[in-house]
């Protein structure tokens, strides 16, 4: 899914805390959305998810407005996911659920992300109690199952053990092999932007100070404060 | 003390001897205050849930009006509505005065403002992380309201119960808009209030051990009925 | 600093709350517990009446108002000290069982039949001021009567006056057991276009908010003596028996007496309650044949 913004501006009371006259973010690429705390990056993020309304501009999803059928197809996971009061599989089934899957093909489906996930062992289990690492799987596979086309991630590893995180960035890999669908990761790991993404983008105090290929952001042809913010691991 | 023990001992005899009259009190008490309860809930909890995520001007001050109206006294409630109802009030041609219709109407009155702002508290805490977990999954405000209602379910109950339980146990409202008329508006706490003046101690004694009887069998079993889920 | 203030909170109201209790041992010497029956407070006649007696004795009379059935197990428990009431026949009872202390006559008022002006059952036409006939009227006519079905005095005396016109339990949906005091049930009968037995007092201090009439009274079964009793000091250290004695002397007094018949003429033209102390001869009189006390419940029923 392309994604066209254009003159976007949010303001908390008399205070701009975004503001990005123009950006476009291609189909099928894997965004490394970095910048230090406070630079706006999850307000952009909520405010493409359509939790958050800009106060000026519009996102554009494929040159459409933001439908019910796009919403639909998109999806953002957050840093502290929010897992609904009742057992991992019901987590994992809701979006087939309010999608009017069949009860066969939900089943499969949820009991192949199980599977996927190495938490079959969970499949019962309340949602609340769940460790962070096994909170944050269940999320992803909920997020994954219905197979969006665009899927946000906001800090998805951070607080998380470190096999845990091996596992979410296998499976963010692994599905982004598979779709191809666009992804927006906000992160504060230079390392796993790396890793993991083929795009970024550097934000700064509501702006997007650079933005293009990794390479291009990582190397000597960035902005220079990006570099100077790179070079310090100030992000 | 002696007004306790054999308190005790008259509660045991009415349970026993299944006294009709008592039980048609029982039975009254039950009926209204559930009534209340039930209709109040219709209306209250889609209203709390709705405050709890919705933000629009003046939502302060009615928040502050539902509060003060959580702790109106019931004999205040019940003076309302006697003096609407009066035949020559304004709704005195319903006849309502001195019926349990009127004493549900009190009721309803009574417990709506209680249950409206535990469900709002609730809400207000989860209803905004419920809110957009619906939205990233992709769901419809009607899956939205569907979600909120499941997911605050134990908020809803505990906000129920605490409504149930005001209504059961207060005596200002019922008293004044039912009359307690030996066989047509009489429930448990205008008897107890009665008999009490009366100077029947140790039978109030045993109607109230009754009345908390009931009120522990049915907090028992919503209790469990919470467990389960 | 937040519980340093706690602390201080919390000793200052340990302190005022033993303050208060030093000085209760000296506070109960000047104050009298009445109980009472709720005809004397709701009408105003203690309020009128009581000003005096504690500016003469400099004792703080408590005005504990309830029903009669109430008010006499308050003295048989020693929770008050004095009773006035109007129940005579179970007054005597108390002072058999040595209860209290003496029984003597004050004052008395008279019951009315009151009910809507139309009169469905025609109790002012064909009743013939006689309570016996008016009684038998509503209940053929089947004509709305509430009832104060609270065990007090008035609900005593109504039963009685039933049983006398040939009724022994009136029953049936134009009966309206109440329940309540004697101001609730004026108030239901008004609302309910009902007939009932009120002490002529708190009908006269209703008035304003009602439309019920007079339509039966002057018969002599409808007459109400009030009567004053001091609890017997033996029920405990707490009762205060001289002050016990001081108001019944008081209120028994030619002075007081006049007050009592003065009460209520300068609002409704005429008195509400009239005085009749001088007829006390040893335990004072009755008025009353006995009926037995209906119980509210089977249970207790099969007790007594």
């Amino acid at each position: 899914m392309k994604l066209t913004l254009s003159s976007i501006r949010k303001k908390y009371k008399e205070k701009t805390v975004l503001q990005i006259p123009e950006l476009e973010l291609e189909e099928g690429y894997f965004w490394g959305i970095i910048g230090p705390n406070g630079s706006g990056k999850s307000t952009l993020l909520k405010i493409i998810a359509g939790l958050m309304e800009a106060t000026e501009g519009n996102v554009l999803y494929h040159n459409h407005t933001l439908n019910e059928k796009t919403r639909r197809s998109m999806t953002l996971v957050f840093q502290k996911p929010y897992l609904l009061r009742t057992t991992v599989y019901n987590n994992i089934a809701y979006p087939l659920k309010i999608r009017g899957y069949s009860k066969r093909d939900i089943h499969m489906r949820v009991n192949a992300m199980l599977e996927d996930f190495g938490i079959e062992g969970l499949r019962d289990q309340k949602a609340w109690t769940l460790s962070g690492g096994e909170g944050q799987k269940v999320a992803l596979a909920r997020a994954l199952v219905f197979k969006p086309k665009l899927l946000m991630l906001d800090e998805p590893t951070a607080n998380i053990d470190p096999s845990s995180i091996i596992l979410l960035e296998e499976k963010i890999r692994e599905y982004y092999a598979m779709e191809k669908p666009t992804i927006l990761m906000v992160t504060h790991n230079i390392q796993q932007t790396r890793r993991l993404c083929n795009r970024g983008a550097f934000m700064y105090e509501g702006e997007v100070l650079d933005s293009g290929d990794v390479s291009h952001l990582f190397g000597l042809e960035a902005n220079p404060l990006v570099q100077s913010f790179i070079r310090q691991g100030l992000i | 003390m002696e007004n306790f023990v054999s308190g005790f001992q008259d509660a045991f005899q009415l349970i026993i001897t299944m006294d009709p009259e008592f039980f048609a009190i029982v039975q009254l008490s039950l009926v209204v205050s559930l009534t209340a309860t039930l209709l109040a809930s219709l209306f209250a909890i889609p209203f709390g849930v709705l405050l709890g995520i919705r933000e629009f001007p003046g939502k302060w001050l009615l928040v502050r009006i539902i509060y003060t109206l959580m702790s109106m006294p019931p004999v205040v409630i019940g003076l309302v509505f006697f003096l609407l109802f009066l035949r020559s009030g304004p709704l005195g041609h319903f006849g309502l005065n001195f019926t349990p219709t009127a004493m549900i109407i009190a009721q309803f009155a009574l417990v709506t403002p209680i249950i409206t702002g535990v469900v709002f508290n609730g809400t207000k805490e989860r209803g905004p992380d419920i809110q957009d977990l619906a939205k990233t999954m992709g769901a419809s405000p009607t899956q939205t309201v569907w979600l909120l209602i499941r997911e605050l379910r134990i908020n809803i109950l505990s906000a129920v119960v605490t409504g149930y339980g005001r209504a059961m146990s207060e005596v200002g409202a019922v008293m004044v808009v039912g009359g307690n008329i030996r066989g047509h508006t009489r429930i448990m706490t205008t008897t107890i209030a009665m008999l009490r003046n009366m100077g029947e101690y140790s039978l109030a004694i045993a109607t109230g051990i009754v009345l908390l009887l009931i009120s522990f069998v049915i907090n028992s079993l919503l209790y469990h009925w919470q467990q389960e889920r | 600093m937040r519980i340093r203030q706690a602390i201080l909170t919390l000793s200052l109201m340990v302190f005022l709350m033993t303050g208060c209790g030093s000085t209760d041992e000296d506070a109960h010497k000047n104050e009298l517990v009445m109980a009472t029956t709720t005809s004397t407070e709701s009408s105003g006649l203690l309020e009128f009446i009581l000003p005096d007696f504690e500016a003469q004795h400099g004792i703080d009379v408590k005005v504990v108002a309830v029903g009669t059935g109430a008010a006499l197990q308050m003295g048989k428990d020693g929770e008050a000290d004095v009773i006035l009431a109007h129940a005579a026949e179970q007054e005597e009872e108390l002072v058999r069982a040595g209860d209290t202390v003496g029984r003597f006559d004050v004052m008395y008022n008279d019951y009315i039949i009151i009910g809507p002006a139309a009169d469905p059952a025609g109790l002012m036409e064909n009743a013939n001021s006689e309570v016996r006939t008016g009684f038998r009227l509503i209940a053929e006519n089947e004509a709305s009567f509430v009832s104060r079905g609270d065990n007090s005095g008035t609900h005593m005396m109504e039963l009685t006056l039933w049983e006398d016109a040939g009724f022994d339990e009136p029953s049936g949906d134009w009966y309206i057991e109440a329940g309540q005091g004697m101001g609730d049930v004026i108030q239901m009968a008004n609302e309910l276009e009902a007939y009932t037995m009120s002490d002529r007092a708190t009908y006269l201090s209703m008035l304003n908010s009602i439309d019920l009439v007079i339509l039966l009274e002057g018969d002599e079964v409808l007459f109400n003596q009030y009567g004053v009793m001091a609890v017997n000091p033996d029920k405990g250290e707490h009762i205060n028996y001289p002050a016990a004695e001081k108001f019944v002397e008081w209120i028994l007094a030619p002075e007081t007496q006049d007050m009592i018949a003065e009460f209520g003429i300068d609002e409704f033209g005429e008195p509400l309650f009239y005085p009749n102390a001088d007829q006390n001869v040893g335990l004072g009189r009755s008025n009353f044949r006995h009926k037995k006390q209906p119980v509210p419940f089977r249970v207790l029923r099969s007790k007594k």
